[in-house]
């Protein structure tokens, strides 16, 4: 084998050594390094993981969605307007959508109401996101609800109940399914419905919808058939989907950041310890230092000695933390910083998180926990690998 | 001449209100095969001609020559390079790392000159035969015994086959068995052919026969009786 590779391998060996003679001290940084990189990787992959369901959900929802606005508010919008949009070229469909929240005063929760038209091009989508059986077409007062609603509730697939319409007279609704867990993200404090049935429970006209859904041919000409939409419904906010993929982007960003921003405070206060571990040299360990050195140990093996010390701790401390982050998100679905993540509301969704790790975040997260570690240990162990060889002798 | 000195000074802090003349203008010449014992009170200036001979560090002034090479023109690099070639220490309480095996503390010296394991240890059983250490090969060198301690501390500087064995006031802690003991080792290492500097003034040390010259150090400089 090459010397300098051996020479390296003998150092590494020496330094797997002196760690273990110092367990206890060591184990200790290990731990807290650990507790900390743990914390920033779950929020790394719980931000990671809920960009990504997001991203999913996201993808079968109209490319258009068009609201009329009245002062600023958001009002129903007749279905005429639907008409004007014809002539536009490059659309496919243009569906009307109900929707709204229902508050319900017992469990102090909000549901949201969708009302979907049957005429909707992904509704075939819709009814593989439901366990348990098909909304229907219409008129037979069946919905589907998310986990959230159905536990709140306690309602099964085929069992009846009734929610009060704004002139409180009671509506009936038998549950025909209940959302899958993947699209809980969306779907946990929701009761999808037939158009006609959201009619019936908001008391909105046949000739009006809460908003119209436009799904165009060509994804590449979202912005411009929205710029031509603007024009022609000067009284309307139209939203393409990009944008609201950005919205949830930045949302979850933020939330990221606020939080990442937290943790950093711990990383440098556990900076802090470290540079106070490595600098403080004990009298036991400047005596071997120089007994190493007048041995034949040079500057540069002594420091490669502390290095490989500190990498191993950092690469152990790395290892554990990610491990507990991996496990506390997917088998434990975040559940220390879901309230930062997910909101606040009364009905959390029950994420199913499985994050896709890539390269690129590993490398990420190896920048922001291990490099300052290792950066904090330089001085110190440079100051460490001075300690001249002449200090062994008796004096 | 394997050891040579020749005017040789060092000051420490040169030109700062702390500054220390440690040598003087010492001369020194030891040939090859010999033991030789520096004496002096402490603070005379025996460690910091102990330093140069080991090629620790350069004299401030005049010309060292340690087994053929002027320390003078070695970089600091090279220095240890130098040593770890051509010196083997024995220090004072011996300096081991108790906390390591009797056999990692003799082969410490060998591990930054990239041999392997399996060597290592080959090397290392020769001299703890040598030394009748070889029962202790595993024990942690703080557990024992104080005989034991000494072979380990010599064992440890012979790993490297230096031709040049320094001892910094080994006998300094040690009973009068032990001293004998160890000087009957460092007598059999001079007739094996290796070339030993003491620092001592233990009398069972200056006054013991192998002992081929005794050099008196006084305030940095040979004391000439």
């Amino acid at each position: 084998m090459n010397s300098a590779l051996e020479k390296h391998l003998n150092i590494l060996d020496y330094a797997l050594s002196a760690l273990w003679r110092h367990r206890l001290k060591n184990g200790g940084i290990v731990v807290v390094f650990a507790a900390v990189i743990f914390l920033v990787a779950s929020f790394q992959l719980v931000t990671t993981a809920l960009t990504e369901t997001a991203g999913k959900v996201l993808a079968v929802t109209p490319e258009i969605t068009i609201q009329r606005m009245s002062a600023g508010r958001q009002e129903a919008i007749p279905l005429a307007y639907a008409e004007k949009l014809h002539d536009i070229f490059g659309i496919r469909a243009v569906v009307p959508r109900v929707w709204g929240y229902y508050f319900d005063e017992v469990r102090g929760a909000n549901y949201t109401v969708l009302g979907v038209s049957a005429d909707m091009p992904q509704a075939d989508e819709l009814s593989r996101a439901v366990v348990g059986g098909v909304m229907g077409s219409g008129g037979q007062g069946k919905v589907v609800v998310g986990r959230a609603v159905s536990q709140a509730l306690q309602l099964q697939p085929g069992q009846l109940f009734s929610l009060f319409r704004p002139n409180l007279s009671l509506k009936a609704m038998t549950v025909a399914g209940i959302f899958r867990p993947e699209t809980d993200l969306l779907t946990a404090d929701l009761i999808a419905m037939p158009l006609v049935e959201a009619r019936d429970l908001f008391l909105i006209p046949a000739s009006k919808a809460t908003d119209l859904c436009v799904y165009i041919s060509n994804p590449a000409e979202i912005g411009t058939i929205a710029e031509k939409i603007s024009k022609l419904l000067p009284d309307t906010r139209v939203l393409t989907r990009p944008q609201i993929q950005k919205t949830y982007q930045v949302v979850f960003g933020w939330r990221s950041g606020f939080a990442s921003v937290c943790l950093l405070a711990a990383l440098a206060a556990f900076a802090i310890l470290a540079w106070d571990k490595a600098s403080g040299l004990s009298p036991e360990e400047r005596r071997e230092i120089a007994i190493l050195k007048i041995l034949g140990w040079e500057t540069a093996d002594v420091l490669a000695m502390r290095f490989w010390e500190g990498g191993l701790v950092a690469g152990l401390a790395f290892l554990l933390g990610c491990t507990l982050a991996y496990l506390h998100v997917v088998f434990f679905g975040a559940s220390l910083f879901r309230p930062v993540l997910v909101g606040w509301s009364v009905l959390h969704p029950a994420l199913s998180l499985a994050p896709h790790v890539t390269l690129k975040e590993v490398l990420l997260l190896l920048a922001f926990t291990v490099v300052p570690y290792l950066a904090v240990t330089v001085v110190p162990a440079w100051r460490a690998a001075s300690v001249p060889a002449e200090s062994a002798l008796s004096g | 001449m394997l050891i040579e000195l020749d005017s040789v000074s060092k000051i420490y802090n040169q030109g700062q209100p702390n500054e220390v003349r440690a040598l003087s203008e010492v001369s020194l010449a030891i040939p090859p095969q010999t033991m030789v014992c520096l004496k002096g009170p402490s603070g005379s200036g025996k460690s910091t001609l102990l330093s140069i001979i080991g090629c620790i560090f350069a004299p401030t002034s005049g010309r060292a020559t340690i087994a053929g090479k002027a320390l003078a023109r070695l970089p600091d690099r090279f220095l240890t390079v130098h040593r770890r070639a051509t010196i083997g220490f024995i220090f004072q309480r011996f300096n081991i790392l108790p906390a390591l095996s009797v056999v990692d503390n003799i082969t410490l010296p060998l591990l930054p000159l990239g041999i392997s394991p399996k060597v290592r240890r080959e090397r290392a059983v020769i001299l703890m035969d040598q030394l009748a250490i070889r029962h202790r090969e595993h024990f942690p060198a703080g557990q024992v015994s104080g005989g034991e301690l000494q072979r380990v501390a010599i064992a440890r500087a012979l790993v490297n086959d230096p031709p040049i064995i320094l001892a910094d006031e080994p006998t300094a802690h040690l009973d009068s068995r032990l001293s004998s003991e160890f000087m009957q080792i460092m007598a059999d290492l001079k007739h094996a052919g290796k070339t030993i500097v003491i620092t001592s003034h233990d009398p069972l040390v200056t006054e013991h026969p192998a002992i081929d010259r005794v050099v008196g150090v006084k305030d940095g400089r040979i004391d000439v009786p």
